[in-house]
Order: structure tokens, then sequence, then C-alpha cells
């Protein structure tokens, strides 16, 4: 009864986030990484082929900018700015050609001005070239920029696993929660479906369905979720097992509360544990697995940007370094910081205290 | 005990959990946790449960509140468990889960582990007020002043509604646990074990708290417990149960003082004294083990164990038989002896 009364009490929660807080290596992870997936979303104002901002005979144009906006036409002829050229204007050129004609106009290039769509077929563009200071990291067989591909990839990557783990946990809780809270027939029949869905060959039922239908990203997320909401469920069904005998458990049915009300505002916020120490390791799953199906070429259609692919095309032709070589890296340090952050999280979640390598 | 006094009336209440087992899960055995209980408790009385592990005490107090069927959704109940609320009597053990919501605020428990009862995820006013949100239409000023309110009532600051359970010793979490049931305006309060996890001075606390609430609000208590001693200092009525039977039953200190079925007077030369110049009474020291309830001694379930036992126990269940002066006593031998 000794405490003071300035003392600030702390959820759960709030103890454990302090906890994740004092875990550098973790912490650091998981601020680099949120920071680098948020910038990701605006990768078209920094990495691409557009123009930021255009002033052509007095009259501005913000290409790049409407890129980044859904439903929004970023396509200029290259007629309007009087380019001499097929299809869309070629910013790129046109800068030079401002430049050097001591034009009125003007146009301002994003930072690393090469797109990832951009191959061969636009002109100065080469097959294999090597690393240099226009390409960071060289070009790919065909002719495209390998960094903008690997960064644009990444948040390809992030939100595909993100998504799918996010829509497993949805799943794989309310019906492992169920499973686990009403008991019964209705427990033993999911129980069954679980034990036949869990003895199919994931791997080539995904392969399957993905050559028969036309691939994309949300129809690849879809049948992953498939044959991957169970993973979820026979943790939460334990846990709601275990946590529904409980006497707070009891002492909420004793004063009458709903069982919509049990399940969430008593057994979820106790039982979700495992859920957010498996998380990031789905993630790390989720990124895997898509890399693994754009490897086999069953992935995301050509030409998105993906890791997976950018490796397949890598071991083809070995003996140019970088395009083994980019990949290679950038997954292994997506991979590795999520596993940090993982690591930080089981720690953080942990009662016991381990002496740890910090 | 008059008839309109009477708070809750139980009648022959049997609580049985079937085993399921063979190819096609049919019920092969039933647990028969309580067989057939009948006692009745008053208005602002407290009844006195005991008896060793496993004897359906808990399982009595859970079935008064009707949460059985949560846990084990199987259970077989019979029998009645009248409540008289205002005029009218409802019983629990048939009632419909859906009409039991009206009646839920009328009876509450006070659990046994104080760390488990309470979510760990939830500050203390919002595990004190979860009741009244539930039974009582209030604003959340008015929440918030009954919430105060209780918490003064059962001895803690005002300030500590703001922190969570792990905050807490566990003579604080029960008495949160106290506050919550109170939070209701209850009859009957159902206590079961309320004092075993927690150490002997506090239990003290605990207890003189319960006492002091029930002069207050006129409750009536249900006190389960194995430890005697409490149990004689807070009850005006002991029941001692066997394997799902009551074996005695009367006034606290005739019982405890008097104990006449051999089981009771086993269970009570148990009791430690705290006063070592004192030579103890001869210990009855019972031989065996409590037989499992999936398969009950025919007869008087405790025949196996018991010191007097004769041939004749084996055959009819022995009744509950009153000796004089409300004191019950399920044994034959007993009474002849007298």
């Amino acid at each position: 009864m000794a405490d003071n009364n300035n003392q600030i009490s702390l959820s759960i929660f709030k103890k454990r986030w302090l906890k994740f807080k004092t875990m550098k290596r973790g912490y650091y992870s998981f601020v680099i990484l949120l920071w680098m997936y948020g910038l990701s979303f605006l990768l078209p104002l920094f990495i691409n082929n557009r123009a930021l901002i255009v002033n052509f005979e007095d009259t501005y144009y913000f290409p790049a900018v409407a890129d980044l906006i859904p439903g929004v036409n970023a396509y200029y002829a290259g007629e309007e700015f009087n380019q001499d050229v097929p299809g869309e204007a070629k910013y790129r050129l046109l800068k030079e050609d401002w430049e050097t004609s001591d034009s009125e106009n003007w146009l301002i290039m994003p930072f690393y001005p090469f797109s990832p769509y951009e191959d061969i077929t636009t002109k100065g563009n080469k097959m294999y070239d090597p690393p240099s200071s226009t390409h960071w990291l060289g070009t790919d067989d065909t002719g495209r920029d390998v960094f903008a591909r690997l960064c644009y990839a990444f948040n390809i990557s992030i939100s595909f696993a993100l998504v799918l783990t996010v829509l497993n946990y949805v799943i794989g809780v309310s019906i492992g929660g169920a499973m686990g809270y009403f008991g019964g027939i209705f427990d033993l029949f999911f129980q069954r479906i679980l034990e036949i869905w869990s003895s199919l060959p994931m791997l080539f039922v995904v392969i399957i369905m993905s050559s028969i239908l036309k691939p994309s990203f949300l129809l690849l997320i879809f049948i992953y979720t498939l044959v991957n909401w169970i993973m979820l469920t026979y943790l939460m069904r334990a846990e709601f097992y275990r946590e529904k005998t409980k006497d707070y458990v009891s002492a909420a049915l004793s004063m009458g509360q709903t069982n919509s009300k049990i399940i969430f505002k008593h057994i979820l916020p106790n039982s979700l544990v495992p859920v957010i120490t498996y998380f990031p390791f789905s993630v790390v799953g989720g990124i895997m697995a898509l890399v693994g199906l754009d490897y086999l070429g069953f992935g995301l259609p050509p030409p998105t940007p993906s890791w997976g692919q950018m490796l397949g095309v890598g071991l083809q032709n070995i003996t140019k370094w970088w395009m083994v070589f980019s990949p290679v890296t950038a997954e292994f340090l997506t991979l590795l910081s999520i596993v940090f952050i993982g690591e930080a999280v089981r720690e953080a979640f942990d009662p016991k205290v381990y002496s740890r390598l910090r | 005990m008059s008839q309109h006094n009477t708070l809750v009336d139980v009648k022959n209440l049997h609580v049985h959990f079937p085993v399921f087992g063979g190819v096609f899960s049919k019920k092969v055995a039933s647990v028969k946790a309580v067989d057939g209980v009948s006692f009745s408790i008053g208005k602002n009385e407290t009844v006195g449960m005991v008896g060793e592990s496993g004897c359906g005490k808990t399982t009595v107090g859970r079935a008064m509140i009707n949460i059985l069927y949560h846990v084990a959704p199987d259970v077989e109940i019979s029998g009645n468990i009248n409540y008289r609320f205002e005029n009218s009597i409802v019983d629990f053990a048939s009632l419909h889960p859906k009409k039991m919501q009206q009646y839920r605020s009328k009876v509450q428990m006070i659990f046994q582990d104080p760390y488990a009862s309470l979510n760990p995820r939830m500050t203390v006013a919002q595990i004190i007020s979860e009741p009244l949100q539930i039974h009582k239409n209030m604003s959340s000023k008015d929440m918030e002043d009954r919430v105060a309110w209780l918490l003064d009532k059962v001895g803690l600051r005002l300030e500590q509604a703001k922190r969570f359970p792990h905050e807490f010793s566990g003579g604080q979490r029960q008495r949160i646990g106290i506050a919550r049931t109170l939070a209701t305006n209850p009859e009957l309060i159902i206590c079961d074990e309320p004092v075993s996890a927690l150490d002997v001075s506090i239990q003290a606390q605990v207890i003189n708290l319960m006492m002091d609430l029930q002069d207050e609000f006129n409750l009536s208590y249900l006190f389960i417990a194995h430890d005697l001693s409490v149990v004689e200092h807070i009850s005006d009525k002991i029941i001692v149960m066997y394997l799902g039977n009551i074996v005695e039953m009367g006034d606290s200190s005739e019982v405890y003082h008097h104990p006449r079925h051999p089981y009771s007077r086993s269970l009570l030369s148990a009791v430690p004294l705290p006063d070592p110049t004192r030579k103890n009474k001869t210990r009855v020291v019972l031989q065996g083990d409590i037989p499992t309830p999936m398969n009950k001694p025919s007869g008087c379930a405790f025949r196996t164990r018991c010191p007097i036992a004769k041939p004749e126990c084996a055959g009819d269940i022995p009744s509950l038989v009153d000796t004089g002066s409300e004191h019950w006593v399920a044994c034959p031998v007993v009474r002849e002896a007298n």
C-alpha cells in the first residue's frame, strides 16, 4: 500500500510496448522498416521516368504526382510538349532538349529518373548494363533498371505479406476462437474441415490455381488465404479453450455478460499473445511465399516488379552479378529486420527474463 | 426456519457430468458430482459448506448461479434451486439461460483465486463497473460515483481505480472481487473458498469485511471452504459434504463442537489448534482414499472409510434425519448408538 499517488499505471500492452522499445535491434528494425514501407507508397515521386513538374508554355503539369493518385491520368503524349516521339512524352530527353536549346520551358525530374517498366524499347536503355552512376544497380535482361524495380518490389512484397497475414489472422482468429468458445458440434465440424484442409498439398494447389486463373495481386492473396487460413485456427482454439475456463470468464458469465462481449472484451485480449508474437514470422512467410511463386513464374504477372522474378532472371544470367546480388541482398535485409522485430516482440511478450544478446 | 424468510431452497439437487466413450461416443458413465443435495439459505444468513476436495462443494455453488453449462455443455442438472425474489419464485435449475439474465444481478459469486478472477487487461474501475453496465441503466457520472462508493466500502482508495489487477496484492484483489459482486445489490453471494488463497492475517481482514458488508446490505452467503475454523467463525449453519451428499447439517457451533457423523468428526479432529499447550482431541485418521464419484459405493458412500461401518451400511443410502434441535445427520449407526 506504500505506492505513491503520482505513479502511472500501465496496462499490460503498454508495458510490453515499453519493453519492446528497450530491445534496440528489434525496435530500430521496426522503425526503419515502418518508415521505408510508408515512404515506399510515395515511390512514384522519387523513382519515376515521369517528371515531377513540367512548365510548358506557362502551364504546369504534374505527371509524377498524377501517377501517385489512382484514377488520375498521368499520360501526356509527346506532342503536348512539342516533342517528336511516338506515344508518351520522354521527359529525360525533353529535359536535355530544353536545357541545350535554352528554352523558356523547364521540368524537374524525380530524384532517380527511371521507371521499373522502362525496357530496351526506350531510347538509351541497354541490356545487361553494369552498375554505374546512371543505373545504380545496372539493368536486367530487358533493359529495365534494377534499382527501380527493387524499390517497387519492396512495396509490393511487404503489402502482399501484410494483407495476406492480416486476412489469415482475421479468419483464423474468428474461426479458431469460435471453435474454442462454443465447442461441441461446431468445434467437431471445423476440426474435421481443418484436418482435410491441412492435408492438401498447398504449393501445388496454389500453382494449379494460379496457372488456370490469371493471377493478380488480389487473386494471389485470395488463393493464398484459401490454403493458409488454417494456420492460426488451432492456436486460437487452444487459447480460447484455456481462457474460457478461467474464473474471470465465469465471473463475467455470472453477472450475465453476453457471449460476444465475453469473447471480444474478456477472452480475445487475453489470448492474443501467440497471435502477436507470431505475426512478424507470418509476414516473413508471406514474403517468402510471393518470392517463391514469382521465381517459379506463377506469381504476379510480368512486368510487375518482384524479387522472385528478378532472382529467376538473375540466376539465368549468373555472370551478371548485379542481377543476382541485388534481389538477394534486398530480400535478406528485409527478412532479417523482420526477424529482428519478431525476436524483440517475442522477447517483450515473454514473462520470463532471459539474458540475451543485445 | 420459517418459509417466507427463506431466500433459496435447494431440493434434491443432482449434478452429473456424463462421460463419453467407445467408438460412437456413447455415454458410458457419469461423474456424480452432486447427488441429491437439499438445503436452504435464509435471508441474511450465512451457510458454510465444508468437505474435502472433490466432494462437490464448488459444483453446488456454480449450479446455484447456473454457469456450469458454459464449461460442460453436457451437464445434467435435476432437482430444484428455488429462489424467492420479491414474492416471485424462480427455479434456476430449469430456467432457460435467456430468462436467467434478469436474475443474474441477484446472485453473485466471489471466486477462490483472486489472481484468476479479475481480467488482467481491465482497470479496477472497468472491472467494477462491468456489472453496472449490464444491469443498471446509469450515466457514466453515476457509474463513477458508484464505483468510488464501492471502492470505499471494501477499503480501497479511489485513485486505485485506474490501476490494473496485477498492481495489487492478493487481499486487495479479493476486495476488488467483492466490490464487483456488490455492485448490483445482490441478495445472495456465493463465496467459493474466498480466503483460501490468502495468508492468515489477510484472511481475517477479508472475513471481517464480508461480515460487515453482510450486516450493512442484508446479504446472504453460501460460504464454501475447507478451513473449518473460518467457516465456524462466519457461518450460522454448517453443511458437511462427502462425495456429493450432505452427511451432516446443523447449527454452526453445534456441528463444530458436537459433530455426530463419523466423517465430520474426522474432519474436525484435523483442525489445527493454535495453542501449543492444549492437547489436541483424539485425532481420527481415515483409512484409504476417497472413492471416485464415477463409481460410488452402494448405500452410504462413506462406508469404505468409516471407522464404525456395519454390514447394513451397504444397503440403502442413509437419509438426513433430524436428531433434535435442527441437527441433521445421515448416519443410522450414530443415531442408534444414541
